[in-house]
């Protein structure tokens, strides 16, 4: 690789900025004019005549950006203030959503996606209660300006999780009922199969969630959920994998079909283009290995999200590893848990990771 | 006066007249007549049917940060809300003539957060009204059963409080703190003013914990060790011993109930998973003698670690390390 000519960062920025950015202040040699800037709507002529068409094909990864970090409960759950959803906009077309620990200690991820004709809503949260948290009223108002931006009148919503039977993903699917022009894939796993297609080839096969522009990927990834599916989004090359691979500890349902489901994914990953791995849920802590146990309401040190696609390489590695143990196995990024409770701890700890415990929140 | 004295001395003598302040002499000027702590025994008293036990979403909690309960008019018993901490300890709060006994606290740390002192300074001017006292009269106790942070943890809340001590946070300051030489053989009494307190060493679920006997109420106040949940065994022998050490009192003493410091069972005997915010049909926190003798009977049978139940409660011998008792509900 050439060597950087105009970025010193001891006089440009900080490489270990606290945002993990290391360009804080923006890498020249990259130059002004990226092409995803075309992927961009625009703001100007202010009104136009007809619907924005946006372009979904575009080289590598479209831009956007994980700007802010998740909020993390308080200490005490009760005194909790923060937004019941936390919405943050990864691009125009991509919008990532939390549920507040405080609200439900799972905390689970929900995604938004946008195409030229219909959105996609990736799983649901963990509570039903629609005062306690307001997915679809946000998930309206979100669509509602995006229709006027764009200026479409209606856009069809789909809504699907990466697991039916989650009770940490399918809760929020009783706030979309009767919501029109609305979707939700069946949960049963039966009728879900035949929804996508893939009655006859599952596990094999993959289904389409067409969004106009924006084709996403269904994968049947059986494993921690007998009806666990992916969802590949070629737009922003995300692997979207709910409970089956996720920065946390996880519950391994069955090992056989676990290992096949990742293999799946990295099959997946050999002919299409991945930048990160967005699971469900967060319960690592940003040391390696450590995770905080069920029910946490405050999670001041959590890892981020996102997890880069060499990550199914060591899950491969060690779900093979761990297959047909009852035991638990810590990673740096996530910590495997087969056939054991899903409190179960481990007094082995992996070679070669530094063993930091982070001080006690209080 | 030194450790050894506010044991023993009587509570007459226990009130140092410099301590007590202007208004304090006002008051002193028509002393209550004391309470009598030591005829009609067991005084009686009433848990509630239900306690406050959380909620399905934590910040939509709107239930009070400490739910005070009066057991009888000499006698609280405090608990934290689970939205506050799921451990959620229960606090009894003991009144006698001269002094007030606080036994455990809650997992929370600072006033801003949890306002126990509060709370407690609440507490004493209910009593301190209703029995015509003088609050600036009567000391505070603080102390806790055992080792733990979500026993002591609001413990430096107190430390600007008038005539109040607390024990520290070691196993010899513990000690000291109740004048023992001998733990945890030596049963020492604490005389709140006319109002005995029996303590003595029990430890197993930690090397340092002690059981209290209030001789008022009868209740026998087992701390961690032995709960209406999971009593996570540490130390198989020591927690042996004390179990044993329970079992002799009981034969010795009359005991109205028994009584530990969280609930982590519903009422049908199911395991609450450890840190949860929500207990809709928690079992009570007070146990017969008879549920006691039973655990111990049961408790001569065990071997090896594991999990056991005893109709009563999780015996969890030397678990804690490695495994629970939930399963994964999506095996397939």
């Amino acid at each position: 690789m050439e060597p950087n000519k105009t970025y010193n960062p001891a006089l440009s920025g900080n490489p270990q900025s606290a945002t993990g950015r290391v360009y804080p202040n923006g890498n020249p040699d990259l130059g002004y004019n990226l092409p995803g800037a075309r992927n961009t709507d625009s703001a100007v002529p202010l009104h136009r005549g007809k619907p924005v068409v946006h372009d979904y094909a575009c080289d590598g990864p479209a831009p956007g950006t994980i700007g802010f970090r998740w909020t993390y409960g308080s200490n005490v759950a009760a005194k909790n203030r923060d937004p019941r959803v936390q919405v943050i906009q990864y691009n125009e077309d991509t919008f990532i959503l939390r549920q507040n620990v405080c609200v439900h200690w799972e905390a689970p991820f929900t995604y938004l996606l946008f195409g030229n004709k219909g959105a996609l809503l990736i799983d649901s949260g963990a509570t039903a209660e629609a005062h306690l948290y307001p997915l679809r009223e946000t998930v309206d108002a979100i669509i509602a300006r995006i229709g006027q931006v764009r200026g479409w009148r209606d856009i069809p919503l789909t809504v699907a999780c990466t697991s039916g039977e989650d009770v940490a993903q399918n809760q929020g699917l009783r706030q979309f009922a009767g919501r029109p022009g609305t979707t939700i894939v069946p949960t049963p796993l039966a009728v879900m199969k035949q929804h996508y297609g893939l009655a006859a080839s599952w596990p094999a096969g993959t289904g389409r969630i067409d969004l106009g522009g924006r084709v996403i990927d269904v994968i049947p990834t059986p494993g921690t959920h007998k009806d666990g599916v992916s969802f590949y989004d070629p737009y922003c090359d995300f692997l979207f994998t709910g409970d089956l691979l996720f920065p946390g500890k996880i519950n391994i349902a069955n090992d056989r079909d676990f290992l096949a489901s990742l293999e799946r994914l990295k099959a997946w990953t050999a002919s299409h283009p991945v930048k990160w791995i967005m699971g469900g849920h967060i319960e690592m802590m940003f040391v390696p290995g450590k995770a905080y146990p069920r029910f946490a309401t405050y999670k001041p040190y959590e890892r981020v999200l996102e997890m880069v696609p060499a990550v199914l390489d060591e899950a491969i590695q060690y779900a093979r590893e761990i297959q047909g143990h009852d035991r638990m196995l810590i990673r740096p990024d996530f910590i495997l848990l087969n056939n054991v409770s899903p409190d179960q701890r481990t007094l082995e700890w992996p070679e070669g990771v530094p063993n930091i415990n982070p001080p006690r929140p209080f | 006066m030194d450790r050894r004295t506010f044991l023993t001395t009587s509570s007459a003598a226990a009130v140092p007249l410099g301590s007590i302040g202007a208004a304090g002499l006002a008051r002193a000027a028509a002393p209550a007549t004391p309470i009598d702590f030591k005829s009609n025994l067991p005084a009686p008293g009433s848990f509630p049917d239900r306690w406050i036990c959380g909620s399905p979403s934590c910040m939509d909690n709107t239930d009070p940060p400490v739910q005070v309960h009066w057991y009888n008019p000499h006698t609280a018993i405090l608990r934290q809300n689970k939205a506050y901490s799921y451990e959620a300890p229960f606090a009894p709060l003991y009144f006698g003539n001269d002094r007030v006994l606080l036994l455990d606290e809650g997992f929370v740390q600072l006033r801003n957060d949890w306002d126990l002192r509060g709370v407690v300074d609440g507490c004493i001017a209910d009593w301190c009204k209703r029995n015509g006292r003088d609050p600036a009269s009567l000391e505070l106790l603080v102390a806790f059963s055992h080792l733990h942070a979500d026993h002591y943890a609001a413990t430096n809340q107190f430390a600007d409080r008038p005539n109040t001590r607390y024990m520290g946070l070691t196993q010899e300051e513990m000690m000291g703190f109740w004048g023992m030489t001998n733990f945890p053989e030596e049963r020492v009494t604490l005389d709140l003013g006319g109002r005995d307190i029996l303590i003595w060493g029990s430890p197993g679920h930690v090397m340092s914990e002690f059981a209290h006997y209030d001789s008022y109420t009868q209740i026998l106040y087992t701390g961690d060790m032995f709960y209406r949940g999971r009593c996570y065994i540490s130390f198989w022998q020591p927690w042996f011993d004390s179990m044993k050490r329970l079992i002799d009192f009981c034969d010795t003493h009359p005991v109205s109930h028994v009584m530990g410091c969280h609930v982590e069972i519903s009422k049908d005997g199911q395991d609450y998973a450890y840190g949860m915010t929500y207990q809709p049909d928690e079992a009570p926190v007070q146990m017969t003698v008879q549920q006691l003798r039973e655990a111990f009977e049961y408790a001569k049978t065990i071997t090896k670690p594991g999990i056991y139940f005893t109709g009563t409660v999780f015996l969890c011998n030397q678990t804690r390390g490695t495994t629970t008792i939930d399963q994964n509900p999506y095996r397939y």
